[in-house]
């Protein structure tokens, strides 16, 4: 058992001493949807407590009512058993000593560390402000130095400078850490658990929040899961195995038809990430948050470092998006506003634009009604709510952007190979259910399927079996009843630290 | 119709009602500003700049700049005028200058697209390298109207009818923009490059020719502007086009394109053509001075900017609420993990 741990059991019996941070019947609304019902929380100082849940679960709601971002609903928010707020600013919440570090340090990249530390800051003297600066940096461990301006440093250490900076503010009673591993190599992750523990057992109460569930189980003496808002589990990790939390973390998804077709040829494989699928078939690519997986559809896109793959039995280089669509790849990108739909276009435009003469009417003019009949069709099979095709994509909602998207994809220009980076995300369960309905059945009209993922369920609301990619490792999981926990059990197994963590050498 | 659309309609279609109501204004302070005549010499007036802003409109469409129009004009418009007065050749000189624009339109596409140099930077450049030779070639002096051919000089006041043929250039080229930016697979490629550079190139629209290609329009068109200012004013001087970037980005903003690209009519840019003409044009019916003109037409290029930023706010704001609405309806888990108000997600 580690020595933090230990600390929190003692503290959780405390001396009717209050919890440092506590959640009382918080509720948080949006319009009619409920991102937090009533839940309530205590963690005592010392602790390390693992948050889990899908996206959309509430657990950035939570952080951003703690922080101060947005305002609850109903409920309150307990500090050493002080009322914060009625009202809590971000700035009110940071001179209380609570920090929020982000999977994104929050710096600017072209000042040095010395100035980010005091940006905004209270100042004193150069001298003072430098001693200070150094003190911070040392406490939690980074090398960097003051003058280097942040851009120069790794992500590792701008982690580290991020943390400083929220030490320097005051004294730190409760950290907030939102993936703060997702970009960080072993090294510099070993290195964030180790300071985490020490911040720890020095009395700061830590909620931990993370796609990676080894590195929960490594550092949290404690997990709760969210579901849908509201309180599932709340346990000590010891309690916790990798089929428990998986079961934790399933939510309750009508069981989709896999009607499992029979697949046909091989329509794709790519042997530099050991992955293959034959058309018909609907494939998962399971791997961590921003894991390879995603490295992998960019590239099948031709948007990243070209790609050597097999094409109906034809060695292809995809080397950019327009050889992909050549050899009709179709890449759906995972964020869909950034880097799939344009906000200024109108819907239809947004769904046709790529096949304009490639497909869709001629190779130059355009009429208000060319492939008209195509989104139609696209709309009706995914069932598209929303204004109508003329109005522009902004006004659609979230899950009907994503449905746009994907009609992009797979309406005007059936595809040989599908590849799709988190495809129902942030999107309601409904919309999930349709999308999954025509992404099933783009694979039964012929093609192949390929759904990168982070995010177990997705993958097993969808795909006839799954790869596992950890860095250079892939491994396969056909589809079984316990599909959901195979996969994250294969996560885990591919991510085991080679090297024994100071945990698991206790253990 | 509810009041969101309404503020909508009314953001998109400011400058048709400013245009109007600057014609009422005009037309109650001198009765004689509204009629045929005066008319057709606003039209005239803005033929040339009308050529150069639906070209460079269709640059900002698409996320770039170009601000060595002005001096691509004037150089083009000497190069033809020496040409001419050499040769004697009237179709000689009209190659050359075009040439010039092609030329320029080019240096200005490769360096930008190819090369991925700020469009800002290279054409605040060009605008000087252009303007200097333009000066260089002519040792600064205007090619008089006694060397000009004949035939160079009846295009200036040649007509279709009673129509001189400056205005039926700028409707021929209105509408052919509006069929290139409405009608065509690369009309909507331009929108697409200016609102999202990735997106684009993700669904396969080859995002350098895009713009390559409307830069080397840009430079031909300035060229054919230039040359058809020098064939109205009967003489080509090397400083013909001095200004007319700045003109023509007014007008482009006036007419709600955008800055940072990917939104923009070509209706709106000729309101926002036949808004600056007739500001200018009223000016002089009221005989205010020239100078009071040129701070009108500065505090006019300042407003359309502001006027960009805040109708661009009030359409995502409105839309934001007719969203709402519609999420409402749907329900739409993504909401509760930030709504779009949120700072901290992008």
């Amino acid at each position: 058992m580690s020595p933090s741990s230990a600390l929190a059991d003692t503290a959780r019996v405390g001396q009717g001493a209050p919890p440092r941070l506590e959640l009382i019947g918080l509720t948080v609304e949006f319009g009619a949807t409920t991102a937090l019902a009533d839940v309530d929380i205590a963690i005592a100082p010392g602790e390390i407590v693992g948050l889990l849940g899908h996206n959309g679960a509430g657990k950035t709601t939570l952080f951003n009512v703690v922080s101060g971002v947005i305002p609850a609903s109903s409920g309150s928010v307990l500090l050493d058993g002080a009322v914060l707020g009625p009202v809590i600013t971000p700035a009110g919440a940071a001179a209380r000593g609570i920090t929020v570090i982000h999977q994104e340090p929050a710096l600017v990249p072209n000042l040095t560390v010395f100035d980010n530390l005091f940006l905004a800051r209270p100042g004193g003297t150069r001298r003072e402000l430098r001693i200070r600066a150094q003190e911070a940096l040392d406490r939690v461990g980074s090398s960097a130095d003051l003058d280097l301006p942040v851009a120069a440093l790794s992500l590792g250490q701008r982690q580290l400078v991020d943390l400083a900076r929220g030490m320097l503010g005051s004294d730190m009673r409760l950290l907030l850490l939102d993936e703060p591993t997702a970009a960080l190599g072993k090294r510099e992750t070993v290195a964030l658990h180790g300071l985490i523990r020490r911040l720890a057992a020095e009395g700061v109460a830590v909620v931990y929040v993370s796609h990676r569930l080894p590195d929960i189980l490594d550092i949290c003496t404690r997990a709760i899961v969210l579901r849908g808002g509201r309180l599932a589990v709340d346990r000590p990790t010891s309690e916790f195995t990798p089929a428990t939390i998986a079961e934790a973390l399933v939510p309750d998804l009508r069981e989709v038809n896999l009607a499992y077709s029979k697949p046909g040829a091989e329509r794709i494989a790519v042997p530099s990430y050991g992955v293959s699928a034959r058309a018909g078939e609907v494939v998962g690519v399971f791997g961590m948050a921003g894991g390879e997986q995603f490295d992998l559809a960019a590239r099948l896109g031709g948007a990243d470092t070209p790609i050597l793959c097999v094409l109906d039995g034809t060695e292809v280089e995809i080397d950019s998006p327009r050889t992909a669509l050549r050899r009709r790849v179709h890449s759906v990108p995972p964020d869909r506003d950034t880097d799939g739909l344009l906000g200024g276009q109108s819907a239809i435009d947004n769904v046709l634009l790529p096949w304009f003469g490639h497909g869709v009417g001629s190779s130059w003019w355009v009429t208000p009604r060319t492939g008209g009949e195509i989104y139609d069709r696209a709309r009706r099979e995914l069932n598209i709510l929303g204004p109508d095709a003329r109005a522009e994509i902004s006004q659609y909602s979230g899950g009907n952007r994503q449905k746009h998207l994907l009609a992009r994809w797979m309406y005007p220009s059936p595809p040989d190979v599908l590849v799709m980076a988190q495809p129902t995300q942030g999107v309601d369960v409904g919309a999930r259910l349709d999308i999954v309905d025509a992404v099933r059945a783009a694979a039964a009209a012929g093609a192949a399927v390929l759904v990168c993922s982070a995010e177990s369920d997705e993958i097993a609301s969808m795909c006839d079996r799954s790869y596992v990619v950890v860095g250079e490792r892939t491994t396969s999981v056909p589809r079984t009843p316990e599909f959901n926990e195979d996969l994250l059990s294969a996560l885990l197994a591919l991510a085991a630290p080679t090297e024994p963590t100071p945990k698991a050498a206790n253990e | 119709m509810n009041l969101g659309n309404v503020k909508i309609f009314l953001a998109r279609n400011g400058i048709f009602i400013a245009l109007l109501a600057l014609i009422i204004l005009f037309t109650v302070l001198n009765p004689n500003f509204l009629s045929l005549n005066n008319g057709q010499n606003i039209l005239t007036q803005a033929s040339e700049l009308g050529l150069v802003a639906l070209a460079l409109g269709f640059l900002v469409m698409s996320g770039t700049i170009d601000l060595s129009v002005g001096s691509v004009a004037s150089a083009s418009a000497v190069t033809a005028g020496l040409v001419m007065s050499s040769t004697g050749s009237t179709v000689l000189g009209i190659a050359a200058g075009l040439f010039v624009g092609l030329v320029a339109g080019c240096l200005n596409g490769f360096l930008v697209s190819y090369l991925g140099l700020n469009s800002f930077v290279v054409t605040l450049g060009a605008l000087s390298v252009w303007g200097g030779l333009a000066m260089l070639v002519s040792g600064g002096k205007t090619v008089p109207r006694s060397e000009l051919p004949d035939s160079f000089r009846e295009i200036g006041t040649a007509a279709v009818g009673p129509v001189p043929v400056q205005i039926v250039i700028l409707v021929v080229a209105i509408v052919a923009a509006w069929y290139l930016l409405n009608r065509t697979t690369f009309g909507k490629q331009i929108l697409a490059v200016g609102g999202s550079q990735r997106a684009s190139r993700l669904m396969g629209v080859n995002v350098p020719r895009t713009r390559f290609i409307l830069f080397v329009m840009s430079g031909v068109v300035a060229a054919f502007a230039g040359i058809m200012l020098a064939a109205k004013v009967q003489s080509a001087s090397p400083t013909i086009g001095v200004g007319m970037e700045l003109d023509a980005l007014t007008v482009v903003l006036l007419g709600g394109v955008a800055f940072e690209g990917g939104v923009g009519r070509i209706s709106g840019i000729v309101a926002g053509l036949l808004f600056f003409r007739v500001l200018r044009t009223g000016l002089v019916f009221l005989q205010a001075s020239p100078f009071l003109q040129t701070v009108l037409v500065g505090a006019t290029l300042i407003l359309a900017v502001a006027l960009d930023s805040s109708i661009q706010r009030v359409i995502r704001s409105s839309w934001a609420k007719l969203g709402k609405r519609a999420v409402e309806k749907v329900e739409d888990v993504e909401r509760s993990e930030g709504s779009p108000a949120l700072p901290q997600r992008r």
